[in-house]
C-alpha cells in the first residue's frame, strides 16, 4: 500500500554539543500515580536528560488488590466476579479464560449455541476495548473529540450486555457450563445493526485520527520492539503482531468454534511508519475491529435455537492436577494457572499471567533516548489496564 | 495447552545437561490436565539455556514464572512457548525448592528478559531469592511489607506504617476469606523446626 503522507526518516534526538557540557545530572520526573497518560494509577520514575528519557522505571502495585490469595478462599464459581476486575475494559474475555480453564479440568461439554453466544459476546468485549483504546489513546495525544466518538459506539456495545447480564462492566455472565442468560432475537438483530453502522465508523475513525497527519508524526516511527524484543519479553497480541508477527491464538492453536471462522490476523505492514513502532500497533487494533465485525456476523448465521447452559454439578470439586490455559484477549494473551489439590470446593492456587503486566517490563527497552512526549505516545500505544497488571 | 512430547524433551534434556534430572509428570487424564516437567534446582539456568538455544526443539520465548505452596516444598514454575507459526509449543518446566527459611533460585533475566518482572513477583509473593538478579525488590507490594502473601502459612501483619490492616468493626471476620488456613501454617511450622 502506498503511504499517504511521505512523513520520511524521523528526526533523532541529538543533544546539543554547547549545552551537554553544561549538564551535570540527571533530572528524576516522577509520572503519575495521577499522570493522565497513565491510564490509572502507574508511577513511572524517568530520569530524563532535558526533554531527553535517559532511563524510565515502573513503579507497579498502586492497584494491588492480590485477587490470586482471595481466589484460594472461594469456591470455583465464586471466582468469577474477581477474574472480571482483572482487565476491566474486556471483562468478558477475562471470564471465558477462566471459565474455559475450569471447564477442561472438569470435562464439561457447553451446548453450542452457548459456545457461539460465548464468540459473540468476546468480540464485541474486543471492539469496545478496542474502541476504549483508541479514544484514550487519541487523548494522550491531545485531540479529545475521537474520545466522544469512540463512547458513542461502545454506549450501544454496553445497552446489550447491561440487558443480558444487568451489568455495564463487571458483568458475571460467562458462567462454568455455559453463559447465564440467553440472547432474544431482538437483541441479535441490534448486534446486526450495530455491526453495520461500526463498520461505517471504522473508516470514518481512519479517516478522522489514523491517517491524520499530526497523529501520524505523533506515532509513527515512535517507539519500535523489533520482533526479538517481543520473544525476548513474551509480548503477546496487538504488541506482537504490531511487530509483524502473524500470530493469534483463535487462529494458531483454535480453542472454542474458532476454527469454523473465517477471518484474518491483522498484523503491522507499515502502510505508515515501520513495523513494530506505535502508529503500527494502533492500526493493528482498527483492523482488528473490522475482523471482530466479520466474527460477530458469522456468528449470527450460525446461531441456531437450543440450550445455553450445560451440566454443570452443583458443587464443583476438580480432580487433582493442574492445568495453563491461554485466550487470546483484547490486550495480548490471558493466562490461568490453575492447580487443585483435588477433592477441594477451592482453587489450590490461581496464577495469572496477565498481557499488560509483561508490556509495561517492556517500557524501560523502548524509553532511552526519547523524548517525553513520545514516551507517552509509547505508554498508550500498548494499551495498559492497571486492574490486569496489579491484579 | 499445545501438544509438546515431553517424554521426548525429557529426554532430550537429560541427555545434554548431566544433573539435570529431568522427570516427567503426566496425569492421569491427560484431555483435562496438563503434563510437566520437573528438573534440579541447582541446573535450572542451563537447562533453560539448552531450551532456548538448542536446535531440535527450542523455545524463544518465557510466557510467565509462577509459584506454588505445597506446604513440604515449593514449586516455580516457568511456562515456556515457542512463538511459531508452523509448530507452536508450549510446556510447563518445575523446579523443587524445599528450603523454606532461605529458599532461592538461580535467575535466568540474562537468557529471557521477561523474567525480570515476573521473578521479582515470585519473590514478592512467596520469598522466593533469585540469585544474580539485576534488580531484586518487591514488585507488587510496598517494599516494606513483611511476609510473602501467597505462603500457605501467611498472616497478614496487623500494623503497616502506624495503620490498621484489618480495623476492628470494619471486617467480618466470619467470612471465609478470612479463615487462614491452620492446618497449613501446623505444616509449615513443623517442617519449618525440621
Amino acid at each position: 500500500m502506498q503511504s499517504r503522507w511521505d512523513i520520511g526518516e524521523p528526526e533523532k534526538p541529538t543533544i546539543n554539543k554547547d549545552t551537554e557540557q553544561l549538564k551535570s545530572e540527571l533530572l528524576t520526573l516522577n509520572m503519575g500515580p495521577q499522570h493522565p497518560a497513565t491510564h490509572g494509577v502507574l508511577r513511572i520514575e524517568i530520569w530524563t536528560d532535558s526533554e531527553i528519557v535517559a532511563h524510565a522505571i515502573p513503579h507497579l502495585g498502586y492497584l494491588h488488590r492480590c485477587m490470586e490469595k482471595h481466589a484460594e478462599n472461594l469456591d470455583y464459581r465464586g471466582v468469577i466476579p474477581f477474574v472480571d476486575r482483572l482487565d476491566y475494559l474486556a471483562a468478558m474475555n477475562m471470564e471465558w479464560t477462566y471459565v474455559a480453564a475450569v471447564e477442561k479440568m472438569l470435562g464439561t461439554e457447553v451446548p453450542r449455541r452457548g459456545e457461539l453466544i460465548r464468540i459473540m459476546t468476546a468480540e464485541l468485549q474486543r471492539i469496545a476495548s478496542h474502541l476504549m483504546a483508541f479514544g484514550t489513546y487519541a487523548l494522550d495525544l491531545g485531540a479529545f473529540s475521537p474520545f466522544l466518538y469512540a463512547f458513542e459506539e461502545r454506549e450501544k456495545i454496553l445497552r446489550l450486555f447491561e440487558e443480558v447480564s444487568g451489568a455495564r462492566l463487571l458483568y458475571n455472565y460467562i458462567w462454568i457450563g455455559g453463559v447465564w442468560n440467553d440472547w432474544t432475537d431482538e437483541q441479535l438483530a441490534r448486534v446486526s445493526a450495530f455491526c453495520d453502522t461500526m463498520e461505517e465508523e471504522a473508516k470514518k475513525y481512519n479517516e478522522l485520527v489514523s491517517m491524520n497527519k499530526i497523529f501520524v508524526q505523533r506515532t509513527a516511527n515512535v517507539g519500535v520492539f523489533t520482533l526479538q524484543d517481543c520473544f525476548d519479553y513474551g509480548a503477546t497480541g496487538p504488541v506482537l503482531r504490531g511487530s509483524g508477527m502473524k500470530w493469534d491464538l483463535r487462529k494458531n492453536a483454535p480453542y472454542s468454534l474458532y476454527s469454523e471462522f473465517d477471518f484474518d490476523v491483522p498484523v503491522g505492514e507499515a502502510e505508515l511508519g515501520q513495523v513494530g513502532d506505535c502508529w503500527n500497533r494502533y492500526y493493528v487494533r482498527m483492523k482488528e475491529v473490522i475482523q471482530s465485525i466479520k466474527i460477530i456476523r458469522q456468528v449470527l448465521e450460525k446461531l441456531e435455537p437450543g440450550s445455553v447452559m450445560g451440566k454443570v454439578p452443583k458443587v464443583i470439586k476438580l480432580p487433582k492436577g493442574e492445568v495453563y490455559m491461554r485466550h487470546e484477549c483484547p490486550r495480548g494473551e490471558l493466562g490461568i494457572h490453575l492447580v487443585s489439590e483435588g477433592d477441594s470446593k477451592q482453587p489450590y492456587r490461581l496464577k495469572v499471567k496477565s498481557p499488560c503486566f509483561t508490556h509495561t517490563s517492556m517500557l524501560p527497552r523502548i524509553a532511552p533516548g526519547q523524548m517525553i512526549a513520545d514516551f507517552v505516545a509509547s505508554v498508550g500505544s500498548i494499551d495498559i489496564v492497571l486492574g490486569e497488571v496489579d491484579r | 495447552m499445545l501438544n509438546v512430547d515431553v517424554n521426548k524433551l525429557a529426554e532430550l534434556i537429560n541427555k545434554n545437561i548431566s544433573g539435570a534430572n529431568a522427570t516427567v509428570s503426566i496425569p492421569e487424564d491427560t484431555k483435562k490436565c496438563d503434563s510437566s516437567i520437573t528438573v534440579e534446582v541447582s541446573k535450572i539456568y542451563s537447562v533453560v539455556e539448552f531450551l532456548k538455544t538448542n536446535k531440535e526443539m527450542p523455545f524463544n520465548s518465557l510466557q510467565v514464572i509462577s509459584g506454588v505452596d505445597w506446604v513440604e516444598w515449593m514449586e516455580v514454575c516457568y511456562m515456556m512457548a515457542h512463538f511459531d507459526l508452523q509448530n507452536p509449543r508450549e510446556f510447563i518446566l518445575k523446579v523443587k525448592v524445599t528450603d523454606r527459611v532461605n529458599p532461592s533460585v538461580d535467575s535466568i533475566v540474562k537468557l529471557y528478559a521477561a523474567a525480570n518482572f515476573q521473578e521479582r513477583e515470585v519473590y514478592d509473593m512467596f520469598g522466593i531469592r533469585f540469585n544474580n538478579h539485576p534488580d531484586h525488590r518487591r514488585i507488587l507490594c510496598p517494599d516494606d511489607w513483611q511476609g510473602f502473601p501467597l505462603r500457605k502459612d501467611y498472616v497478614a501483619q496487623k500494623d503497616y506504617n502506624g495503620m490498621s490492616v484489618y480495623p476492628d468493626g470494619k471486617m467480618n471476620f466470619e467470612d471465609r476469606e478470612f479463615i487462614v488456613r491452620q492446618d497449613m501454617i501446623k505444616k509449615a511450622q513443623e517442617s519449618k523446626a525440621q
